[in-house]
């Protein structure tokens, strides 16, 4: 089935930008994080639901990945610190100085064992999810663009039986990881995915903002934007590129011009059916495509670009981390030929990242 | 003028002179060099580092972290004590001795086109007067008339609000050497067919004829012709100061393999060779969208070539007599819109003055927490101007004659912020 209504069904409104989230298995809870540093929960199925602050000093600046692992969220930010709450507690338990530059992402492995961490020092870390112990620094990714400017490092996934890793930079360069060995064993370009504007405004845009592997881990697919005329905006095609990763060849290569913007986030459905994009530009989209032929089955948006989305173990529900909100959205399919997994409760958070 | 044109010059630089001479007697100079030595060799260079585009105050002279406005970026201390700027600029932050920081940039007009314009000139637009821009003026009043180098250097290689300006009221003899395309001046060689041999033949020839015309019609415009033609000489001869390949290898590794660090390179050379005025413009900084990512690219440029360009004037000694200036059209604001993004705002933004007469290590004027509106030191952009003019020893006062009008060189009402001043 590939969903075919979409519905916002609530909204709660603040004044950050919320750029991160995840919630419990009974969606009953959910965690964002975002522009004022801190970490809040919600009751979701409260009438009017109130958010509540974690305690401790986490963050000094944007928190800008989340994974759950059991009682605890782990976050990551701009300020290269790596966080752990407790749920139950709803306090800051530890905290790690994780990378020298600004932290872009976080993904955990499928048996909540590890977490992966990406920032501009241009590294991936390896960390013990448990302890907090340091188990390996991939380094890959190229510390300055072709133009000698920064580079930066936004994208990073795993796959569903946890033995791949993928990283994603600015300049359209992916490298696949063995989890086991932390060795390289594939590398990707997509450099329609990086616009430098050498010409008129003289500096860049764009990147890997996304990535996700097949369910089973043979297909990679990669979003972001594609070629931007006009660099001030995020006026170019939301780009999608899915790879035999480990032949190197691309079987779909997709750009949307009706919503146009970044793809921040993919989702992969576990049936291999369709693929749910998320992102934007001033605004946001939610785009599903069919995974066969890369058709654009159905597309929604909202006020407000989307940073990311967390999708429920049925999914038929998900949650968006948005400019100035929260939102919550049901998925409906016209036909119900799926029987929907069942939800692994130490990693029904983590679906899709 | 994208490439220099010996004769359109030489007949810009005589119908300049000629309508300098016969409009205005404070730009009369051109005919009276003895005078113009006394009132403009003043050995007083600039380099104003145009932002164009208009960079955000908030990630590099004003941070605000830690507020909604804020942005993800922190402040770092500086070398002066309990002056704080944006992390994206680390080495500046080490290097603000000889630096001010005005953080109360009040000038209202977020229009490109308008800002530029308010920012070029120091006044908004008046009806019937074409004010020259603040490379014309300073090209004026530092320049020397027998100068073998150009006057006014404008280094503008993006597009993207590409401007020329105008020396309006000054004439055609103040617009600058326009450089867009390639940073060595086009068509400023001796054609193939002519020998130097020749042409320094022809041109004693010429002088030869000038001064029996001279001597026989007393007319002040031949004098300004004949200099106008030395320059020209003087001007096809400097072509050298363009070619950074002149520099040994560590000084072109130390300015960095950008473009901009390039030019900022060209503008050193320049200014050390005399040119009173040289624009190296930093296009674009008009970050509405991934306002964050923008300025990750463009600080780090600004940063290091701002601060490389500092420590070679001062290890030449020629920061005392240069002053380096950086602008824009307007800020940013401190809202962040959807795509991460900051638009235009000119309530309360930053610029910098460094070296000749400025007191640095200054941090003048204050925003408000969240940077939205000056709170102390409000400073529009002719008070910016007077103070540029205050730092070079040109009086703020000074007034030029248009016709029969008096047009003084900073706005009227603007004031000189004595709190730079060193």
């Amino acid at each position: 089935m590939i969903p075919s209504t979409l519905k916002k069904t609530d909204e709660w409104k603040s004044s950050e930008i919320v750029f991160c989230l995840t919630h419990s298995a009974d969606l009953k809870q959910l965690w964002c994080a975002g522009s004022d540093f801190k970490v809040y929960q919600y009751d979701t199925s409260a009438e009017k639901p109130e958010r509540q602050a974690f305690e401790g000093e986490g963050h000094t600046s944007y928190v800008t990945g989340m994974v759950r692992q059991s009682d605890s969220l782990i976050t990551c930010g701009y300020d290269g610190q790596l966080c752990w709450w407790s749920i139950s507690e709803k306090k800051l338990i530890r905290k790690i100085a994780a990378h020298e530059r600004w932290g872009r992402a976080i993904a955990g492995s499928p048996d909540a064992t590890k977490i992966y961490t990406i920032a501009d020092d241009m590294l991936c870390k390896v960390w013990d999810a448990g302890s907090g112990e340091l188990l390996g620094t991939l380094q890959e990714h190229a510390a300055q663009t072709p133009h000698h400017f920064p580079s930066m490092l936004y994208a990073v996934t795993t796959s569903s039986d946890g033995k791949w890793l993928a990283t994603g930079d600015r300049i359209g360069h992916t490298a696949v990881w063995n989890t086991e060995t932390l060795e390289k064993v594939a590398e990707i370009e997509t450099p329609v995915m990086y616009t430098w504007d050498p010409r008129a405004r003289r500096h860049s845009i764009g990147g890997i903002r996304s990535l996700a592997f097949s369910p089973d881990g043979n297909e990679l697919a990669i979003g972001g934007i594609g070629k931007i005329g006009n660099i001030d905006h995020l006026g170019g095609p939301a780009r999608l590129e899915v790879f035999d990763w480990q032949k190197g060849e691309r079987r779909l290569e997709i750009e949307d011009n009706k919503k146009k913007g970044l793809i921040e986030q993919i989702i992969w459905s576990p049936n291999n059916e369709w693929i749910l994009t998320a992102g934007g530009d001033h605004n946001g989209f939610l785009t599903f495509y069919d995974v066969e032929t890369g058709d654009l089955v159905h597309q929604d948006g909202q006020s407000g670009h989307i940073h990311e989305i967390s999708v429920g173990p049925d999914f038929d529900e998900l949650f968006i981390a948005a400019h100035e909100r929260v939102a919550r959205w049901t998925m409906e399919a016209t036909s119900t030929d799926e029987t929907p997994p069942e939800p692994d409760e130490s990693t029904d958070d983590d679906a899709g990242k | 003028m994208n490439l220099l044109n010996r004769r359109a010059m030489l007949k810009a630089a005589g119908a300049g002179t000629t309508a300098a001479a016969s409009n205005m007697a404070a730009v009369d100079v051109l005919s009276q060099p003895a005078l113009a030595k006394e009132l403009t060799r003043k050995g007083k260079n600039v380099i104003l580092l145009w932002l164009a585009g208009g960079a955000s105050q908030l990630e590099t002279w004003d941070p605000k972290p830690g507020r909604p406005t804020g942005g993800p970026f922190a402040k770092i201390q500086t070398s002066i004590p309990g002056v704080e700027i944006s992390e994206l600029l680390p080495k500046m932050s080490t290097r603000l001795d000889e630096t001010a920081i005005i953080r109360s940039l009040n000038t209202k007009i977020a229009d490109h086109g308008q800002g530029y314009f308010l920012m070029d000139r120091g006044r908004r637009a008046e009806p019937g007067l074409e004010y020259p821009h603040l490379g014309a003026i300073l090209a004026h009043e530092l320049g020397q008339i027998d100068s073998q180098v150009p006057d006014y250097v404008s280094m503008y290689t993006s597009t993207e609000g590409r401007r020329q300006g105008s020396a309006g009221f000054l004439g055609a003899r103040y617009n600058p050497m326009f450089l867009t395309d390639k940073m060595i001046p086009e068509d400023i060689q001796l054609p193939d067919s002519i020998t130097d041999t020749d042409h320094n033949d022809r041109a004693a020839l010429r002088r030869v004829l000038s001064e029996n015309f001279a001597r026989q019609t007393r007319d002040p415009g031949i004098n300004s012709h004949e200099t106008a033609y030395e320059r020209v000489r003087g001007l096809m001869a400097s072509d050298h100061l363009f070619d950074v390949e002149r520099e040994p290898q560590a000084m072109r590794d130390a300015y960095g393999p950008t473009q901009f660090g390039r030019q900022c390179l060209v503008a050193r050379r320049l200014v050390e060779a005399g040119v009173p005025f040289v624009k190296v413009a930093r296009a674009w900084w008009d970050s509405h969208g991934q306002n964050f990512e923008t300025h990750r690219e463009l600080c780090a440029d600004l940063d290091h070539c701002m601060s490389t360009l500092l420590d070679d004037l001062k290890q030449r000694g020629l920061l005392e007599t240069t002053l380096v200036i950086t602008l824009g059209e307007f800020g940013r604001t401190p809202k962040i819109n959807g795509s991460l993004g900051r638009d235009h705002f000119a309530n309360a933004w930053s610029c910098t003055l460094s070296g000749c007469g400025i007191q640095g290590g200054t941090v003048f004027g204050k925003t408000d927490a969240d940077g939205q509106t000056v709170i102390d030191g409000e400073m529009n952009a002719g008070d910016l101007f007077a103070t540029i003019f205050a730092a070079l020893g040109i009086p703020p006062d000074k007034e030029y004659m248009v016709g029969s009008r008096p047009i003084p060189i900073a706005d009227f009402g603007s004031e000189p912020c004595q709190e730079v001043l060193s």
